[in-house]
């Protein structure tokens, strides 16, 4: 029992970190989901493209001789330049996959994601090999750099994950409640049809839509790969279920509930690998996701459906 | 179009004049649909069966046991995706049940020694139920959600299967050892049945040939009873279905535990046959294969998940040996382009511009750089495949530069598909043409297992763009 209270902290730290970069990935699916009723499967596997693109950004900024540029530069121009890349990506896979199936059985775009997020895993492996890459964070940021908030301790790479993607989603915030193209990506996600006649640009707003949601995971790409550095092009895979199970969980094409969704599953993870075991954490997400759905089919936050005839 | 007699329906008139102007492969394909499904699946069986007496090649035989194998997992995935229409991504858990069930009951991991007759009938049922522990759950779950759902039960198998080797009991000091771990459980016995020890190849081959007829048959009946018909309601509108009385709780279950059962009976034949199981057999890139060969197929179509697993499992086989695959995907770029322009010099014209265009880009590199090229890693000297790779350039560095050209290629493609104006088409489809046969000399020829995985993904993502219902199936309108 000692041992738990004394590892609390700790854990709570880790889960916080995990939690933040979950619900980044979580927004993109919930946002997806909220204007299109597609899982897009290959959101996972954007995440994946963003942080080897925050490695090469960061292999070509830090070379082993020095820093061409200053830390505080090279941080923010790794999370510019992945979530750029990452979002065009985002409307490439939309225009590709998803804007012909618009109209089409609702198996078939969940197929088509299934598609793509393959291919990509592939393209990938057969571009870059199967290797680990290591992010050399060391490099930007001393591990022994950090705070000690009594038995835990939190390292400055921890803080900058959690400080950025507060960042980020209070910024999602800010767009979608306060400005006019929030207010259009509402509408959509409540009445496609109306909102059209409305005046809306539909097919704009889904763009934008999928750009910052792929963004958001890009962005949770390179934060992870500061973090833990390593990256590879399977880790897709697993951080997209989990980002999955996180937005169902809150309640999918709910906003906030994403958000919350990804700190409860990041908890719930840390807690299991401190204290049950460090190898059999993958299977916790969907243990808490299946409890969650039969107790509250829609997720925590998720609005109750009803079924029109 | 004549309307004479009373009851005549135009829409259908109009219909079949738009089928007799189709191509003539659409047309077999037509009548291959309106055959008997019987007559046809007994021709193909009968000349399956042929196939150990017309070879002594191992090799072959194996693969046509794999084509069995993957047939019966397509058609036990076509029942639940085809003609439920559930979108279960879990399935290979099922296969891998099957196998692990026939593992743990048969071999000496547990000291018992069931006969096959025994533990493949125990073995499937305990599959179905496990099925049945999926499907429950998934009733209250809409589409979405049971695929994320039956996506994660996959994944805990995997896990579990990985990870059960050292199960703590409370009553026993030694830990349990219920899956083997990543080491699998090998040393499996042999299936017994009907006196005879099946111990070969061909008589595995036998044996799944003979499952896969009785599976056919059997799912054809069910599919043509009452149970298929309201199966089919509950695809296309499940409200709708359950306003007519249909009970849709029943028939889901009954659709995932006869998914599972037939997986079941596959993972089982499967272990007996390899006479080992691991928990990597059951891995993502199995559950993608499986799906790409129902929809290449057509989801509802038996026939459809048959060839489906025909085609993909014998044109990897094919890909193996580089001059045969170099063959096979040039004959398919030139039979694609050739097939999909209309009128058809138009296609050739642009084979004809294509071939052109490569010899000007190496004579134009060999001027004016001649130190970026270098020879071909595989040099292939017969006839035709010589002349490809010396028409073609090899840069110094083909593993770089056909990385480029991988992703610009994939660019290009994507773009040329939704370019319609004709003269711009041609243009982009040029240097398309081309730069899809450098690569595949420089990279994927050089990499053929992900090439295949390239292939299987591109495949679910073409087919749901371009033609949804695949080759077998029927037409889908979603009416909205």
């Amino acid at each position: 029992m000692d041992a738990f209270f004394n590892q609390l902290p700790q854990q709570l730290v880790n889960g916080l970190t995990l939690g933040a970069v979950y619900a980044l990935i979580a927004l993109g699916y919930s946002m997806v989901y909220g204007i299109l009723q597609l899982l897009n499967f290959a959101h996972g596997d954007v995440y994946m493209i963003g942080a080897f693109v925050g490695y090469g950004v960061l292999t070509v900024l830090a070379p082993r001789s020095g820093l061409l540029l200053p830390v505080w530069a090279i941080i923010p121009i790794m999370l510019l330049v992945a979530m750029l890349l990452s979002g065009l990506l985002g409307i490439l896979i939309e225009w590709f996959a998803y804007r012909p199936l618009r109209n089409a059985p609702r198996i078939a775009p969940l197929i088509s994601a299934l598609g793509v997020s393959f291919f990509i895993q592939n393209a990938v492996l057969l571009t870059l090999s199967a290797s680990y890459r290591t992010v050399r964070t060391e490099a930007l940021l001393s591990p022994r750099l950090g705070i000690d908030l009594g038995p835990a301790r939190i390292s400055a790479v921890r803080i900058l994950v959690i400080a950025t993607a507060i960042v980020l989603m209070f910024a999602l915030d800010h767009l979608v409640r306060r400005t006019r193209l929030g207010r259009s990506m509402r509408a959509v996600a409540i009445d496609r049809e109306a909102a059209a006649m409305m005046g809306v640009d539909v097919d704009r707003v889904i763009v934008t839509t999928f750009f910052i949601g792929s963004a958001l995971a890009g962005a949770a790409g390179v934060l992870i790969g500061l973090a833990f550095t390593q990256v590879w092009h399977l880790m897709g895979f697993t951080a997209g279920l989990k980002g999955f199970t996180a937005a169902v969980v809150g309640g999918i094409g709910n906003i906030p509930g994403a958000m919350l969704g990804g700190l409860l599953l990041g908890l719930a993870e840390s807690q299991a690998v401190g204290f049950i075991s460090p190898t059999n954490n993958d299977q916790n997400p969907i243990v808490v996701l299946v409890l969650v759905l039969l107790v509250r089919p829609t997720g925590l936050l998720g609005a109750r459906i009803q079924q029109k005839v | 179009m004549s309307l004479d007699k009373i009851g005549q329906d135009e829409w259908v008139e109009q219909r079949n004049a738009r089928a007799a102007q189709r191509g003539p492969l659409a047309r077999a394909l037509a009548r291959l649909e309106q055959a008997n499904p019987l007559l046809v699946a007994g021709v193909l069986l009968l000349l399956a069966a042929l196939v150990p007496l017309t070879t002594s090649n191992d090799y072959i035989i194996r693969v046509a046991g794999n084509v069995c194998l993957f047939g019966l997992l397509a058609l036990g995935l076509n029942v639940v995706v085809g003609y439920a229409g559930l979108l279960d991504l879990g399935y290979v858990a099922f296969y891998g049940i099957g196998g692990y069930g026939y593992a743990m009951l048969s071999s000496s991991q547990f000291g018992l020694h069931l006969p096959a007759w025994i533990s493949i009938p125990l073995v499937v049922a305990v599959a179905a139920l496990f099925g049945l522990l999926l499907g429950l759950p998934s009733l209250r779950l809409t589409g979405d959600y049971l695929a994320i759902v039956s996506l994660g039960f996959g994944q805990i198998f995997v896990l579990l299967a990985n990870s059960m080797d050292k199960v703590n009991l409370p009553w026993s000091e030694a830990p349990l050892n219920l899956t083997g771990g990543p080491n699998g459980i090998t040393d499996l016995d042999p299936i017994h049945i009907f006196g005879m020890r099946l111990t070969s190849v061909t008589h595995y081959f036998y044996l799944l040939l003979l499952a896969l007829a009785l599976i056919w048959l059997v799912l054809h009946h069910i599919n043509s009873s009452r149970v298929g018909r309201a199966w089919r309601a509950i695809r296309e509108d499940t409200l709708a279905a359950e306003t007519m009385g249909i009970p849709v709780r029943r028939l889901k279950l009954l659709a995932f535990a006869i998914g599972a059962g037939v997986a079941g009976l596959s993972g089982s034949i499967y272990t007996a046959w390899q006479t080992a199981v691991f928990p990597s057999n059951f891995d993502v890139t199995l559950l993608i294969t499986l799906y790409a060969m129902v929809v290449l197929g057509g989801a509802g179509s038996q026939l459809g998940a048959i060839a489906g697993a025909l085609l993909l499992s014998v044109i990897p086989e094919l890909l193996r040996g580089p001059d045969t695959a170099r063959l096979l995907f040039s004959g398919g770029i030139v039979a694609m382009t050739l097939l999909l322009t209309r009128p058809r010099w138009r296609g050739a014209a642009l084979l004809a511009a294509v071939l052109v265009f490569g010899l000007l880009v190496k004579l134009v590199l060999g001027a004016l750089l001649p130190d970026l090229l270098g020879a071909p890693a595989q040099p292939a000297s017969a006839g035709l495949a010589g002349l490809a790779q010396r028409w073609l350039v090899f840069p110094q560095n083909p593993t770089l530069v056909g990385n480029i050209a991988f992703v610009l290629v994939i660019g290009l493609l994507m773009l040329v598909s939704r370019v319609h104006a004709p003269r711009l088409r041609f243009g982009l489809l040029l240097p398309t043409l081309y730069l899809l046969a450098f690569v595949w000399e420089t990279r994927l020829a050089a990499e053929p297992s992900v090439t295949r995985l390239l292939f299987f993904g591109a495949i679910l993502v073409l087919l749901m763009t371009y033609r949804p219902h695949g080759l077998f199936g029927k037409p889908r309108v979603e009416v909205v």
